[in-house]
């Protein structure tokens, strides 16, 4: 049974495609079958974060025109064998997506067996975003924990609740999961950034992960190396943790505290 | 409904001025089915007469005169004072924002406002204030206590679909079924949190929301909404007027809130009642915010 899951936050910017490389790398890590899909069209970016952007021959788009097979767009990662990109297309705006055309790719990806697709949407509302969600079974919402944030995944948690497959049919609506990234409990425990709780309160949703802000986020996109890989890394272990938890497993949340100073960082103020 | 927050400031003419709170209220009221079937009924009886009239022979002249009748947005002026100088200065002050849109424009008062029912000095006195901010009175809306025999003192009309305020509104759109009905309707039941951008609405009877109503989101009902959550959008009760509704909710953090047209927004809200359980109504103009519960 494939399982998509769409990776959205409205908002732009907050980690989108950060998120949707590394839960997909740490699900196929687990022995998954899983394919990401880059639905941003015209703003291609997650090939590059995969590392995967000089493989790139066919896209998305290519397949929907059915300029060529699923199986010729699907680029394989290097590093892990059950994982595979579907990048967008760098030329093309979001017109060329069609609802039936994403149903078509959809379906193709459950036929061949695949455990998890995971959908990267763009940001916004409309009609990139809109086709990201609208087949999802399940929603990972990334939010920063800042208001406009906030108040735009209050949106695109209604547009789940509403304008999605399984919301239109009626058959118990899309799982929602709500993932906090950037992260400071330094800048949380001064006043400056909402905490986990506020977040929770206001948008009503359990969290399936903090990820502490990082400077390894940015130097592992830089490198096209999803974080998660970066075994020394907080977000690699934070991002680890969402993935365990989306799978069914219950951890407690880790780096919503100030990590406390030892002996030795107190006395040379490390 | 709640178009524009202004309050003094900054009147758009388009907008509905009952919104805000102060004296004097101006309001915009044209009935369009009704002026409809007036209309038909004029009609009807005009080409009758002229199909009399055709009978003998032809009249060897024009008449001097012909009538016609037309339609016109007639702007609605309700006091709540007699005192003409207050209603000089708040007119004045209010038609400075728009000058030339108020310019001999013709108006209808609306005396219902009014504690008791005026004389007809006090009346010619508000007449003449009317007159020299720059506006016309041409008629007295229907309704109010006294109105006829002001009306054949000062002989000024009383126009009968200029509906007094506190009244019960008459439906633009009549359904066929007796609306009287629906006022026994079940609430609107809405279980879910009602996120940033969606709007519900039940019309002809009260909505309940058993979860949170977030900031961006509007709930409306024509009866009264009660939110079993936070409060953090707008809620607005009485959307077809209904001055008695009401809006209840367990944890207060409106955006807005509104009742029958009257509104108020987070800033002009009491702050102590933040987070606390909170009911809003409407006395006369004002509306109010208590705990419930205390």
């Amino acid at each position: 049974m494939t399982e998509i899951i769409v990776v959205t936050s409205g908002k732009g910017g907050v980690g989108k495609t950060t998120t949707s490389a590394s839960l997909s790398c740490g699900l196929a890590r687990r022995g998954k079958k899983v394919a990401v899909i880059d639905f941003d069209i015209g703003l291609r970016n997650l090939d590059l974060i995969m590392g995967c952007e000089r493989r790139v021959v066919y896209d998305f788009v290519n397949v929907i025109q059915g300029d060529c097979t699923l199986k010729q767009a699907l680029i394989k990662d290097k590093r892990i064998e059950t994982l595979y990109v579907l990048a967008a297309s760098q030329t093309r705006d979001k017109d060329a997506l069609s609802s039936e055309g994403v149903r078509r790719v959809l379906d193709e990806l459950t036929t061949e067996g695949f455990d998890y697709v995971i959908c990267d949407s763009p940001a916004g509302i409309e009609k990139g975003a809109h086709l990201a969600m609208y087949f999802a079974d399940r929603a990972v919402v990334v939010v920063n924990p800042e208001v406009s944030s906030v108040r735009d995944s209050d949106r695109i948690l209604g547009l789940l609740a509403s304008k999605t497959q399984r919301a239109e049919q009626g058959n118990g609506g899309v799982k929602e999961h709500l993932l906090l990234t950037r992260y400071s409990p330094r800048r949380v425990a001064t006043g400056e950034m909402m905490s986990v709780n506020d977040v929770k309160e206001i948008l009503g949703l359990d969290v399936i992960g903090v990820v502490p802000e990082s400077t390894d986020v940015l130097s592992a996109s830089n490198a096209g190396v999803p974080v998660i890989l970066n075994e020394e890394s907080d977000a690699s272990r934070a991002y680890d943790d969402a993935v365990a938890r989306l799978l069914g497993e219950s951890l407690p949340l880790r780096f919503v505290d100030e990590p406390k100073k030892g002996f030795f960082a107190r006395m040379f103020g490390g | 409904m709640s178009r524009g927050g202004s309050k003094r400031n900054g009147i758009d003419p388009a907008d509905d001025f009952r919104l805000s709170q102060c004296k004097l209220t101006v309001h915009f009221a044209v009935s369009p089915r009704q002026s409809r079937r007036r209309w038909d009924s004029w009609r009807k009886f005009f080409q009758h007469n002229s199909k009399m009239m055709k009978q003998p022979a032809d009249p060897p002249h024009e008449s001097a005169i012909d009538i016609r009748f037309g339609q016109v947005g007639l702007v609605q002026v309700r006091i709540r004072t007699t005192d003409p100088g207050v209603i000089l200065d708040e007119l004045t002050g209010r038609i400075a924002t728009a000058p030339r849109f108020f310019e001999r424009t013709a108006v209808c008062l609306d005396l219902s406002g009014l504690d008791k029912s005026p004389d007809v000095a006090e009346v010619r006195g508000v007449i003449d204030a009317v007159r020299r901010a720059g506006m016309l009175s041409i008629g007295l809306t229907t309704g109010s206590l006294g109105v006829e025999e002001l009306s054949g003192a000062l002989q000024i009309p009383v126009l009968s679909h200029f509906r007094a305020q506190n009244h019960q509104p008459v439906p633009v759109v009549q359904a066929a079924p007796a609306p009287q009905e629906s006022a026994g309707a079940p609430a609107l039941m809405h279980q879910q949190t009602v996120r940033s951008g969606q709007r519900i609405y039940a019309r002809n009877r009260d909505l309940v929301v058993t979860a949170t109503v977030s900031a961006g989101a509007e709930v409306m009902a024509d009866g009264c909404v009660h939110i079993y959550g936070a409060l953090r959008g707008r809620a607005m009760a009485g959307a077809r007027e209904d001055v008695t509704a009401r809006v209840f909710c367990q944890e207060f953090h409106a955006e807005l809130v509104s009742i029958a047209g009257v509104f108020r927004v987070f800033e002009t809200i009491p702050p102590e009642l933040a987070g606390k359980p909170v009911q809003a109504w409407l006395d006369g103009d004002k509306l109010n915010f208590g705990r419930i519960g205390s």
